[in-house]
């Protein structure tokens, strides 16, 4: 028997192992290993060597494996609240922001209808408006954002993750 | 009728999609339970990996707390286990890379171009304790002496059943090289069984 046959049954036999042959390879394969006795041995050595891979249980302790089930589990849930606390405090910052900005036309308005009455130059009025009215208003809506961060950066240096 | 027909919507959805939609709710009952469900064979593919028993105890609880971290990355697009074992492999691979300089090397890649060395396995194998037929014995001792890259090809090839494509996207290789390492192993693992069979 040429020896290219022999080769060639050792690679389809791998690669039937591995990914698959065709039918006509299967075909030929089967016909060459029920005649040739090294090739069989070959296929039966394949064989064994895959189950015995099978072969290997490793014992599993429940209390290990239950360990980090618990800490996985304790993680999701402080993810989850970490992550919904932070959701509501984007959402209460953009409505304070928006509230801020309607609040703030109006007291423009106001502001503007009153420095025409009182004749009070327009710097005058404009300044104070944004340094006692829109400034603190924008400081106080981002607020619990600022301290947000500053204890996430408290809870980091402290060894702790949220 | 909601009820029924959300339920209906969740028994009809992949459950790839399931587990990605879980994991970005954090949904703590679903992930207890992906834990308990998966814990084996995670266990299994990082001995595969460690070599050590002890390790691999404590790499399975990063890997689920990076897979946690990077919940929103897993869209559910393809398969989940993929996805998990690629996690626990590049765990496993920094946790070796950072006792590189304390011990005995054996040389292993990351991908194809990032070579390392990877401690020795232990003289304790946790493969002769769990191999029970003398041809897992002797699997065992060729197991001991492979190299984890071609480990890690035949157990997923083999145990975890993955597909070619599915294996290398966990081991950030090609198909081919992948299917060469599966080939490769299989080789030394029968050149072992036919050095026992002559033996005896």
């Amino acid at each position: 028997m040429p020896l290219e046959n022999h080769e060639k049954a050792r690679f389809l036999l791998h690669r039937s192992l591995v990914e698959g042959i065709s039918l006509e390879d299967r075909h030929w394969l089967d016909a060459h290993v029920a005649q040739c006795a090294e090739c069989s041995q070959y296929a039966d050595l394949s064989t064994r060597a895959v189950q015995a891979l099978d072969w290997f249980a490793l014992e599993l302790d429940p209390a290990a494996a239950l360990r980090v089930e618990n800490v996985v589990r304790c993680r999701a849930e402080a993810m989850r609240s970490a992550e919904a606390h932070a959701k509501s405090l984007w959402i209460g910052t953009a409505v304070a922001i928006a509230l801020t900005f309607m609040g703030s036309a109006v007291t423009w308005h106001f502001l503007a209808w009153l420095a025409t009455r009182w004749n009070f130059p327009s710097p005058v009025w404009q300044i104070a408006f944004v340094a006692f009215w829109l400034l603190p208003s924008l400081l106080l809506a981002f607020l619990p954002l600022f301290r947000k961060r500053l204890s996430g950066e408290d809870s980091d240096s402290n060894g702790q993750t949220v | 009728m909601v009820a029924v027909v959300t339920a209906f919507s969740r028994v009809a959805e992949p459950e790839s999609q399931c587990i990605a939609r879980a994991l970005r709710r954090r949904d703590s009952e679903f992930i207890g339970q992906m834990v308990s469900r998966y814990h084996y064979r995670l266990l299994r593919y990082l001995v595969y990996w460690t070599s050590r028993r002890e390790q691999a105890e404590d790499l399975v609880q990063e890997t689920w707390l990076r897979v946690l971290e990077r919940a929103r990355q897993y869209n559910g697009s393809l398969r989940f286990e993929p996805w998990l074992f690629s996690i626990a492999r590049n765990l496993a691979i920094d946790h070796l890379r950072k006792q590189q300089p304390a011990t005995a090397t054996h040389r292993v890649c990351r991908g194809d171009e990032d070579g390392m060395n990877l401690p020795a396995p232990d003289i304790e194998s946790p493969f002769f304790a769990a191999a029970r037929s003398e041809d897992a014995k002797r699997i065992a001792a060729a197991l001991n002496a492979l190299e984890p890259i071609y480990r890690e090809a035949l157990l997923l090839r083999f145990q975890e059943e993955l597909s070619l494509a599915e294996i290398a996207q966990v081991a950030g290789a090609p198909v081919s090289t992948v299917s060469s390492r599966i080939q490769r192993g299989l080789s030394m693992l029968e050149a072992c069984l036919g050095g026992g069979a002559d033996a005896a």
